[in-house]
């Protein structure tokens, strides 16, 4: 009896133990080495070229955004009833995509999820290159831009003040103070590594930037222990940014009165579109670098399922917050609202193959007849966002780098149409049917948009380049070699033999 | 002329001086202390007016306005720049001068606002009896020509420039002729207007050459009205409708509520029995058949669309019935002489009008457009006979005008060799002629020609001499105003570049001495106002701007039963099989003479909303049936001539049948008007200018984009423009404010403070939507009031016009024959304004008398406020639209800076020119209400301001609108109108739920329908009937409190009232 249990409680054992966050028995040395000398070694090829591209298109953006402030705002396909399109769009877009990384190395610090170590690095260098791209739109988009500083709470002898009741303002701060604690709290985390690329270079040159970048890091125990403080506070206080920047975003649809904007359910929903939208991002950028500079041992498959896994629940959560949103039109007895749901947004084309479904089917025939002009915008979106997730529910497509790659493509692509969405097909057809119009995009909102791709490729080739892009010393710290309790019961660290067991046979 | 004060001459050198030179006094030196300001300082580069002159001018137009005001000074003295101040003018106030703008339908009295010397804004003149202070788009937009930098500059001679000496030379060589001849081959081709001094200069000149040829050409005149009147009721007798004594109206084919073809008047009297303060009153009614939607038919009770040439037939068969219903054997000799033909209309709409009209006899009229045949016409007078109108809503009038020829009559003379030596003094033959004369061959064959006119036009390159024409705010003149009282035309301004009046060159071929402007006209006066002292009395006329009691005589108009018979057998229509052409006025463009002002051209089109353009109007029906849609090229032929015209689908419009408006099409003039719409003149005969019957329409299968102002005909089943019928206000009253949702919303809070709205003025709004015709005058009296700038046709198309008041329209009911809504729409000052607490940078607040402010200095651009306004009345400058030219916006800074210099010269100085990247909208003309403010802070003085009365305050709009539709001022104030009219119970906010509490509020469109009428039910039901009582009853005995009936909007909102979209989006 005794045997038997034994052994049914050994195999129950390997299965449930935990796969180990590094695979194939890396040694800290490897991963030092590893990482550290793409900082060191010539850029390769591919590089030059990924960078020769991206920072063409970061140009055509600079020159697109040269000619929209010297000749008018009217570059863009902007109009009367669509005061916010492609630009706005975009600077949600981006701003959302920043939110991954905040949550990786924020919350998921909190919440001790040790998988986080091998991507953080990278995921909060995306936030803070996304929230340089998203920063360009609202800027560029006022009509004189040379006047923003009325933004700033100056004094003036006009004794006019900023208008605290707009979301706008909210917008700014919002924006300003989530890049500030960003950008402590990355490069907070990136002493220790610099100190390691400063002890490593060869170069004098090498040794003296990185040597300032390093702020004098020695890896003393006091310096540990006011790196741990200074780590842990920095990521409280990302903590609640992750969850108001963008509810404040939201805001700038959610207080106003336009049927399609005017909705309480936003900050909830916008979080959680940038989650989902930032996990894909990070993803998306993630695979081909692990590809290209074989991290497969440090970035390995369970965190990509685990990437895979958050996205699948934020976009239901997304998926049911659109849903959440006809209903609450239906529900409110606005015939506004219930317009822009239905006759802005979803009414499609196809609908009126379901004309034969009995009891509704002339509603479909008729709302086939008379599709939302913006009609493949919004479905679009629901296929992007609500559709091609859903494949992550197998484990398959989780484990799967290319289904992954393409699914989060979608994802990017679904996001971007969520905001399109919410902004445009809102604004176009509002209360006075006399004032409806249409919005059509010019080269110059499609080649900013565009370029500020180049802007957020380049700037993370530079990071790739100069600076190590896995987090070397934490991911070190997980190795089980690290834990100085290697062996003890009790202890949820991967092993080699199966400490939960024993604890379990006790 | 300028007057060179030397500066004194010093005995010895100085003992302070300024330089060496001074010491040494070299010629350099004293050169310098003549020439004022330093080498060059003083021209103004790269344009034709030089800073000097600008000051000359205005000087010289102060020295004019001593006479408007006091008139005993000299016409013109010495001009002197402006460095000592000019005797009543405080800078930056404004001085008013009342002077008329003459047309061909009578002259509109005016008054002139003038800052500085510069005449930048007209308003009605408020003395005038016809006028009441209100205007017409056209009115409002010449104040633009004035400054048009296109307006010619030089006297041409065979196309080389010429210059004044040798003008007069000519002038003089043909005058000599003439004497020796008695005026043989000596022709002139005017414009029509009742000048008192014209034809005072015209009977001289027929005294002393009595050959000569004097004809009078309007393309849009009333020469078929004319033939008919005389014909009817004898000559030297005008009839005119009195709306003001008409209960029921038929308008067949004509736009009278259009002030502009018609005359202020007329619609100021239809709307004040249209206005109806409360329920139970008796409103009028008006029946219109006509074959595309105008204002008058978008104001009708009861529309027939007919094709143009059924007009004649519908009176026919109406004028049958009621000569069946009155006995009246004049009126069945007329229709039985008229001849018959195919009518498709519905007989029992004709039956019931017909009983509806004799019905009320003495108190109904019948009137036909102008433009119709003078049989239709003299059919209609006949009928109005029957009815017992003459003398009672038809009114007679003895007139004593000038014989003019036609020109039909003077291309006959001109192709038989006889005239030698044409005068064509303004209008543009050689582009608006009827086509069978074929004008512009025939006067490249006269051996001299001099054209007057105001641009180097199609009749300028075929004139041997061109003559820049004066504006008529340049010029010294007199008209009369369409009941005949004498007006005056007194210049603004010296013209800005050397225009000539046509007196004066009248005045110089009479052989009289050089013609000084007010004497001319003063010379007349003196024969019209005899008696008494005539200086005073000149004063007065210039003061005033008109000269009371000289209307027409009244004289009760005679029918004469055998004049019209006769008229009517003689009439021989044109068959008329399958489609029909109509030529309408353009309602932006008049016959083109407005073509190069770009206010005008921007303003879009009352009925289809297109600016830029005109369109061939089919009917849905008839573009099914043709295979057209919007935006399609055909090809247009009648009477042996084709044009090429985008089609544009226009729900409303007869089928088989097309209009056109004339006025487009130019070649060559201009950037502004040229490849601006389609050329319909050639297409124009002498046979009937009204429409052709015989033409055929076909697809070319090219393309045209149209730029529409509004791209969404249908209200949705949103409650926005409200509508009832006399029956539903009676027992209904309060129907406007709980129709749809307003029925049934609950009170609403506010999460903000508001600001303290404490002010003793409270400023607010109504619009009429039982009155307001969708005219237009609103929309160009705020763009000139308000310095609005114009976009161009690209940028319209791309939804960037800037029009602070837009004029919506909707169809509604069925997509064939539907019912048109106009509403002017403008920022509505709401108290918990939207805009306001989006702006991150407080650039758009609140005001303690409830203005909702823009400060333009402050505003980034962000466009949330825009975004945020439920109106969407705010506008955002994409570009510089003030500083670059409209074709080049998209170069930017490569394209060249800055405003013509005349057009800066007609911007209203107390109204910031916006930049670009700056939002903008309506103010409730806030420089109007501060002016007020100030006025009343001075007279107040260290005294308590509130003992002292506001003074009246009238924003641009209000003060244009000829039906008084819009009423502006203090809510505050229970006496005033506007606190009296918002207590009706006719008054609505749009969009109540949003709790923003607007300041604008409507009064919902109440329609009068005759129950018996084919179609009645539908007619007041644009926002559809109520759910309960099943079937079309109405009002059916709803308290409108009940919350029920409110649902009926959401049944609107339902796909199916989707799906029945108007086409032409």
């Amino acid at each position: 009896m005794p045997d038997a249990i034994m052994q049914s409680s050994e195999a129950a054992a390997q299965r449930i133990t935990r796969a180990p966050l590094v695979t194939n028995n890396r040694s800290m040395a490897w991963i030092t080495n590893h990482v550290a000398s793409v900082t060191e070694k010539k850029a390769p090829v591919w590089w030059w070229v990924l960078f020769a591209i991206s920072s063409a298109l970061a140009v055509c953006s600079v020159l697109c955004i040269g000619y929209l402030i010297s000749t008018g705002v009217g570059v863009w396909g902007l109009n009367h009833p669509v005061g916010w399109a492609w630009d706005i769009t975009n600077f949600v877009f981006w701003i959302g995509i920043g939110h991954a990384g905040t949550l990786i190395s924020a919350i998921l610090f909190l919440t001790r999820q040790k998988w986080r170590t091998s991507i953080n690095r990278a995921a909060e260098a995306m936030t803070l290159f996304a929230v340089v791209c998203a920063g360009i739109f609202p800027l560029i988009h006022v009509g004189r831009i040379w006047m923003v500083w009325f933004l700033a709470p100056v004094p003036n002898s006009n004794a006019i003040w900023q208008n605290f009741r707009s979301p706008l303002l909210w917008d700014v701060f919002a924006v300003s103070i989530y890049f500030t604690v960003s950008i402590l709290f990355w490069y907070t985390g990136l002493v220790p590594d610099l100190a390691t690329l400063r002890d490593r270079a060869t170069t004098k040159v090498r040794k003296f930037i990185y040597g300032i970048a390093a702020l004098g890091w020695r890896g003393g125990n006091r310096q540990w222990r006011h790196y741990e403080m200074a780590y842990l506070i920095l990521a409280g206080l990302s903590t609640p940014l992750v969850l108001s920047v963008h509810s404040v975003v939201s805001f700038d649809f959610a207080t106003s009165v336009i049927p399609g904007w005017h909705t309480t359910i936003f900050p909830p929903y916008f979080v959680a579109g940038a989650i989902f939208g930032g996990f894909a991002m990070v993803l998306t950028i993630m695979l081909p670098a692990r590809a290209i500079f074989g991290l497969h041992d440090l970035i390995t498959d369970d965190h990509v399922d685990k990437m895979c896994k958050i996205i699948v629940l934020t976009g239901s959560i997304v998926g049911y917050a659109y849903a959440m949103e006809f209903f609450i039109a239906w529900y409110s007895g606005n015939p506004y609202e219930r317009f822009v749901f239905v006759h802005n947004r979803l009414a499609a084309p196809f609908m009126s193959w379901f004309s034969w479904v009995p009891g509704i089917g002339p509603q479909m025939a008729a709302l086939g007849a008379n599709p939302a002009p913006y009609w493949w915008a919004y479905w679009s979106m629901i296929f992007c966002n609500v559709v091609a997730p859903q494949l992550f529910w197998s484990r398959y497509f989780r484990r799967h780098a290319i289904w992954v790659f393409i699914i989060c493509n979608f994802v990017n692509a679904g996001m971007w149409f969520e905001r399109f969405v919410i902004i445009v097909t809102s604004l176009h057809r509002d209360f006075l049917p006399s004032s409806w119009g249409m919005f059509h995009p010019t080269w110059v909102d499609i080649w900013t948009f565009t370029g500020t791709f180049g802007i957020f490729l380049t700037l993370f080739l530079v990071f790739i380049r100069w600076l190590p892009m896995i987090c070397i010393f934490e991911v070190k710290a997980v190795l089980p070699e690290a834990d100085p309790h290697h062996g003890h019961e009790g202890h949820d660290e991967p092993h080699r033999e199966p400490a939960a067991l024993k604890g379990a046979a006790h | 002329m300028k007057r060179v004060l030397p500066h004194p001459t010093r005995e010895e050198r100085p003992t302070l001086w300024r330089s060496l030179d001074e010491f040494a006094g070299t010629p350099e030196f004293e050169a310098a202390l003549e020439r004022e300001f330093p080498q060059g300082a003083a021209e103004w580069h790269g344009g034709q007016i030089s800073r000097r002159n600008f000051l000359q001018l205005m000087g010289g137009s102060m020295a004019l306005a001593g006479i408007g005001l006091t008139g005993c000074r000299r016409p013109e003295a010495y001009l002197v720049p402006f460095t000592q101040g000019v005797e009543w003018t405080i800078p930056g106030k404004f001085l008013y001068y009342a002077t008329s703008q003459p047309r061909r339908n009578g002259a509109m009295p005016l008054v002139a606002t003038t800052s500085d010397g510069r005449p930048t804004k007209l308003e009605g003149n408020p003395l005038h009896p016809i006028s009441n202070g209100s205007t017409d788009a056209f009115a409002q937009a010449s104040v633009l020509d004035l400054y048009d930098p296109n307006r010619s500059r030089a006297i041409l001679a065979e196309g080389k420039q010429s210059d004044a000496a040798a003008l007069a030379a000519k002038l003089d060589e043909i005058r000599a002729v003439a004497e020796a001849n008695g005026g043989e081959g000596l022709a002139f081709l005017v414009e029509r207007v009742d000048s008192p001094t014209r034809d005072r200069l015209l009977a001289q000149l027929r005294q002393e050459y009595p050959n000569l040829l004097w004809a009078e050409y309007e393309p849009l005149g009333s020469s078929e009205y004319d033939a008919a009147v005389a014909a009817c009721f004898g000559t030297g007798v005008e009839v005119t409708p009195d709306f003001s004594a008409a209960d029921k109206v038929l308008a067949v084919d004509s736009d009278f509520l259009n002030a502009s073809f018609s005359g202020l008047d007329q619609v100021r009297s239809f709307s004040a029995r249209r206005r109806i303060s409360e329920p139970g009153q008796p409103m009028n009614r008006l029946y219109v058949a006509e074959t595309h939607y105008t204002p008058t038919g978008g104001m009708a009770d009861h529309r027939l669309r007919i094709k143009p040439s059924e007009a004649g037939l519908l009176l026919r068969a109406l004028g049958q019935q009621i000569a069946s219903l009155t006995g009246d054997g004049g009126l069945s000799s007329v229709v039985n002489a008229f001849p018959e033909g195919q009518l498709s209309a519905d007989p029992q709409w004709i039956d019931e009008c017909a009983k509806d009209l004799a019905a009320s006899r003495g108190k109904s009229i019948v009137v036909v457009g102008q433009q119709q045949p003078a049989a239709v016409q003299a059919l209609g007078f006949a009928i109005n006979n029957a009815l017992g109108a003459p003398g009672q809503t038809l009114r007679g009038a003895r007139t004593e005008r000038a014989q003019a020829s036609s020109i039909a009559e003077l291309a006959a003379a001109m192709e038989a060799g006889r005239v030698k030596n044409l005068f064509i003094v303004g209008g543009n033959p050689v582009y608006n002629a009827p086509a069978d004369l074929r004008f512009g061959d025939l006067l490249s064959g006269v051996p001299v020609s001099v054209r007057l006119g105001m641009y180097e036009d199609e009749t300028s390159a075929a004139s041997k001499w061109h003559v820049p024409q004066a504006h008529y705010l340049e010029s010294w003149s007199d008209a009369r105003s369409s009941d005949g009282t004498i007006c005056a035309v007194q210049p603004m301004i010296l013209p800005l570049w050397g225009g000539v009046n046509e007196l004066e060159i009248l005045n110089r071929l009479a052989g009289n001495a050089e013609p000084i402007g007010p004497q001319l006209v003063r010379d007349t006066f003196a024969k019209v106002a005899d008696g008494g002292d005539l200086e005073a009395k000149w004063t007065e006329f210039l003061r005033q701007g008109f000269l009371g009691g000289t209307a027409w005589p009244e004289a009760a108009p005679a029918f004469n039963a055998g004049g019209a018979t006769s008229l009517a057998a003689a009439y021989r229509p044109a068959p008329s099989n399958g489609i029909e052409f109509s030529f309408t006025p353009s309602s932006t463009l008049d016959d083109g003479r407005y073509a190069n002002n770009g206010w005008l051209q921007e303003t879009p089109d009352f009925a289809t909303k297109v600016t830029w353009d005109n369109a061939a109007l089919v009917s849905p029906a008839t573009a099914k049936s043709l295979g057209l849609s919007t935006g399609d090229m055909v090809e247009m032929s009648a009477n042996g001539r084709k044009i090429e015209a985008a089609a544009l689908v226009a729900p409303g419009h007869a089928d088989d049948a097309v209009s056109i408006a004339l006025g487009y099409g130019r070649v060559n003039i201009s950037h502004v008007t040229d490849n601006v719409g389609f050329d319909a003149y050639p297409l124009r005969t002498t046979q009937c200018m009204a429409f052709a019957t015989e033409a055929a329409v076909k697809r070319t299968g090219a393309a045209h984009k149209f730029a529409e102002t509004q791209h969404h005909q249908n209200m949705e089943g949103r409650d926005l423009v409200r509508e009832a019928t006399t029956e539903r206000y009676a027992q209904d009253p309060t129907f406007a404010r709980t129709m749809g949702m307003d029925g049934h919303i609950p009170p609403n809070i506010s999460l903000f403070t508001h600001p303290k709205l404490d002010s003793p003025q409270q400023w607010g709004m109504t619009v009429d939507l039982s009155t307001c015709t969708g005219c237009n005058a609103c929309v160009v009296a705020c763009q000139a009031e308000n310095n609005v700038p114009i976009v161009g046709k690209d940028q319209v198309s791309r939804g960037r016009n800037m029009a602070w008041i837009r004029m919506d329209r909707y169809f509604a009911g069925d997509e064939s024959d539907p019912e048109m809504l106009p509403q002017a729409i403008m920022c509505q000052h709401c108290e918990n304004a939207p805009c306001e607490t989006v702006c991150p940078v407080n650039a758009t607040v609140h005001s303690e008398d409830g203005l909702n402010l823009m400060a333009y200095n402050r505003c980034i651009g962000t466009r949330y406020c825009a975004n945020n306004c439920p109106w969407k009345v705010r506008r955002f400058n994409f570009f510089d639209y003030n500083q670059r030219p409209l074709d080049k916006l998209y170069f930017g800074p490569l394209a060249k800076k800055g405003m013509a210099e005349s057009v800066q010269m007609s911007k209203n100085p107390n109204v910031t020119v916006r930049m670009r990247g700056v939002m903008e909208k309506c103010t409730y003309c806030i420089q109007r209400i501060e002016e007020a403010k100030i006025t009343q802070s001075v007279q107040a003085g260290p005294t308590d301001k509130s003992k002292v009365p506001f003074p009246e305050v009238k924003s641009a709009c209000q003060q244009a609108c000829p039906s008084e539709s819009i009423v502006f001022g203090n809510i505050n104030d229970p006496k005033s109108r506007v606190a009296r009219l918002k207590k009706e119970p006719r008054n609505y906010e749009m969009l109540k739920y949003l709790n923003v509490s607007p300041r604008t509020t409507y009064l919902a469109r109440i329609k009068n329908p005759n129950m018996a009428m084919p179609g009645a039910d539908k007619v007041g039901w644009a926002n559809g009937h109520p759910h309960h009582g099943g079937q079309a009853t109405h009002g059916a005995g709803s308290n409108g409190n009940n919350g029920h009936d409110a649902h009926g909007a959401e049944t609107h909102g339902s796909p199916a009232a989707h799906a029945k979209e108007a086409p032409s989006h």
